[in-house]
């Protein structure tokens, strides 16, 4: 049960890097990289290790994301 | 009893997770993927919910309050961002 879970969260992981390589749109791509750093953390969860998987949440979905789309506004401006 | 409703919870996270990678995968727009996201980080905190109770672990649920803290600031900045730009 657990097992199955796991291997849900890591083709999560898996196809949430893939659009984060494939797709045109750079916010939808900014998205899905952050989502592939929540299922990570809650791999880390699921490995034992909370205290991983609070920073991975934090620092992985919450920072990140939005130091992307201050960057993704800083270019956009100077087209 | 208590088998028998962790197993149905765990059948509708699965199903919720499928569905929900299924619409951020075929979203034409960047609001129904951010809409999935959001989706799927609330049967996230579902799933750590789950886990530490199946682990019997009650420091897992401080990890599912800063993931639903820092979920709704990421949606809130996205949503932001395509109002106005910041």
């Amino acid at each position: 049960m657990i097992a199955l879970l796991t291997i849900l969260l890591c083709a999560g992981i898996l196809i949430s890097g893939l659009l984060a390589v494939q797709l045109d749109n750079l916010v939808s791509a900014v998205i899905s990289a952050g989502l592939a750093s929540l299922f990570a953390a809650v791999v880390y969860v699921v490995l034992a290790a909370p205290d991983v998987a609070m920073t991975e949440a934090s620092i992985g979905s919450g920072l990140s994301t939005m130091i992307f789309l201050y960057a993704i506004r800083k270019t956009r401006n100077g087209d | 009893m208590v088998e028998i409703i962790l197993d149905i919870a765990f059948v509708l996270i699965f199903f919720s997770i499928v569905f929900g990678i299924i619409r951020l995968v075929i979203g034409p727009d960047t609001v129904d993927r951010v809409v999935a996201v959001d989706l799927l980080t609330i049967i996230a905190i579902a799933v750590i919910a789950l886990l530490a109770h199946i682990a019997n672990r009650y420091i897992y649920l401080d990890v599912a309050l800063v993931y639903g803290l820092l979920s709704f600031l990421g949606v809130l900045a996205v949503a932001r961002y395509l109002e106005k730009g910041f």
